[in-house]
């Protein structure tokens, strides 16, 4: 798969702090990446490095297999931070700049604006505009050009849950079309709905990275009941293909190594002699996970 | 690629109300000088106002009014390039696909914009104001001293490559601003005043100042009332060391021309060196 976006042992300093440490990821063609972290942990030094804004003090990163080329920087939407734009300049003027250095057409300004549901503002000045309507113009701004990347940090601050669903929808539609999407975000739920990848950041520091799927199906929790519960406890302890298991309430709640199922664990039980009253399965969440991993 | 920063520079001034505004001004407060002092009816012996007006004297005596009111180009500019950096905008436009060399040379671009408009407005001055004062129409008349206006030409490109430094280092509106008034008055003169007389004229503000000094006319008529009242001639004042002979118009042009490219050299190495 051709590779978008290399990372390599990427360093940013600011004076002494360390905001990014050795970082290295890579995204591939049409991915869906999620950049998750608390704040501070250097999602926004990240990308705001990748992007050109901020020089690296270490480590290197490639787009399309070469260094940031303006070539590549006008195949790549993106949303660093809060919107930026001219106060006094109209939505169109602002979009209008845009358009010229990405060579893209006036017709696609339009496009943008109809997409973020700004259409009816077109000649409104940016200053005037409520924080949800700036964010939704940087949404428009990021779509200029048709870009084959998308890089959003943060892209639904200071958004309404109407504005909040209205920029998934976009971020979905947009992946739906193959796009790449680079999305750094501290909304577990956000990237675990809207990602196919994640990597998770912790001040300054990549601590974990893959699918979303893996990351959260190594972490599958069953729910089983039984007529006796002691005894399937200590069965389970013994059991090879557990890796945890913990009462809870009237419930034993068990954590299987992979690439064991739920399934196979009921014919564990049920051939140790155990008949299961309850099995249910749930996948644990992003955000206990995420909580685990950065505490 | 030019033509698409010089498009973005015009989207980006021309709907800024403080350019706007300040262009007004700037252009007022000209046409209301040479307006007002063209009705001062005043004549000493070899020197009346009118002469002023008059080819080939008003090539000097445009100039140096124009150059009076350098300070609000350089005050546009830093307001310009102070706000890429107040709204992030330059931040943007780097995302967006400009390289940093891009954004200074759309910024060059537009300071070389505003430095034609002045020439141009100067020229249009000179040439209604000449045509219609003058007595001598004789094409050496008309056009013998009209390489001051080239002149003062670099010396509004000096003024706003400063002011674009200033902005470019301080990041700030009114901080440039401030910093920019105080390199004119009193941080340059305080320096240039440990120097020795003959070192002073190198440093940039003086050197720049001095593209469009107070025309010869009007030298020559102080001198002449100094002389009158006095009796202590320009030559005294060599000897006595309270004036030193100023640098040759082409030494002087040169040296402008690289102290703006030594402004232009460090912007240059900032923005690129710099965090956005």
């Amino acid at each position: 798969m051709e590779k978008v976006l290399e990372v390599n042992n990427l360093s940013k300093n600011y004076g002494g702090l360390e905001a990014v440490r050795n970082v290295s990821f890579s995204v591939n063609r049409g991915e869906v990446y999620g950049l998750l972290g608390p704040n501070g942990s250097g999602k926004t030094t990240t990308l705001a490095v990748i992007l050109g804004v901020l020089n690296a003090n270490g480590g290197d990163f490639k787009w399309f297999g070469n260094t940031l080329q303006k070539e590549a920087r006008q195949k790549i939407g993106s949303l660093i931070e809060t919107p930026n734009f001219y106060p006094y300049l109209t939505l169109f003027e602002n979009l209008l700049i845009a358009a010229k250095i990405k060579n893209a057409s006036e017709e696609s300004i339009n496009y943008a604006l109809g997409v973020a549901n700004l259409l009816k503002r077109k000649h409104t000045n940016f200053g005037t505009l409520s924080l949800g309507m700036k964010q939704r113009m940087a949404i428009a701004s990021v779509l200029i050009g048709d870009p084959e990347v998308l890089v959003l940090d943060e892209p639904t601050n200071g958004l309404d849950p109407e504005g909040f669903a209205e920029v998934r929808s976009i971020i979905q539609s947009q992946a739906a079309k193959g796009k790449t999407i680079i999305l750094a975000s501290h909304i577990l739920d956000e990237v675990e709905k809207v990602c196919s990848h994640v990597a998770i950041l912790k001040s300054g520091d990549l601590i974990a990275n893959g699918r979303v799927g893996e990351l959260l199906t190594t972490e599958d929790l069953v729910f089983i009941q039984s007529t006796n519960q002691d005894e399937l406890f200590s069965a389970l302890q013994m059991a090879e293909m557990v890796s945890r298991v913990t009462k809870v309430e009237d419930d034993l709640s068990v954590v299987l190594k992979k690439p064991f199922s739920a399934s196979e664990l009921n014919k564990f039980c049920f051939e140790k002699g155990f008949v299961l009253s309850k099995i249910m399965l749930r996948k644990q969440s992003l955000e206990a996970q995420f909580l685990e991993l950065v505490k | 690629m030019l033509k698409k920063l010089f498009q973005i520079e015009k989207i980006k001034a021309l709907s800024y109300p403080a350019f706007k505004t300040l262009m007004i001004i700037h252009f007022l407060l000209f046409f209301l000088v040479v307006l007002i002092v063209s009705q001062v009816q005043f004549s000493i012996p070899g020197f009346s106002i009118k002469k002023l007006y008059q080819f080939p004297n008003i090539w000097q005596f445009f100039p140096w009014v124009a150059s009076w009111f350098n300070l609000f180009l350089a005050i546009v500019v830093i307001l310009l390039v102070g706000n890429e950096f107040s709204y992030r905008t330059f931040r943007q436009n780097v995302i967006d696909g400009l390289s940093r060399n891009d954004l200074l040379r759309g910024k060059l671009i537009l300071i070389f914009s505003i430095a034609v408009y002045t020439f141009l407005m100067v020229l249009i001055a000179v040439m209604l104001f000449g045509l219609i004062n003058s007595d001598d129409y004789s094409l050496n008349a008309i056009f013998g001293r009209s390489y001051v206006l080239l002149i003062y030409f670099i010396q509004a490109l000096g003024y706003m490559c400063l002011g674009l430094l200033m902005a470019i280092i301080f990041r700030n509106n009114a901080l440039s601003i401030i910093m920019f008034i105080l390199y004119f008055f009193p941080i340059e003169p305080i320096i240039r005043w440990i120097f020795e007389a003959h070192a002073r004229r190198y440093f940039p503000i003086k050197i720049i100042a001095n593209l469009t000094p107070m025309p010869e006319f009007l030298t020559m008529t102080s001198e002449n009332t100094i002389n009158t009242s006095t009796g202590t001639s320009a030559l005294d004042f060599q000897e006595i060391g309270l004036t030193i002979e100023p640098l040759s118009k082409g030494l002087n042009v040169g040296l402008a021309v690289i102290y703006i490219l030594v402004f232009l050299g460090i912007s240059t190495y900032l923005l690129n060196k710099k965090n956005l």
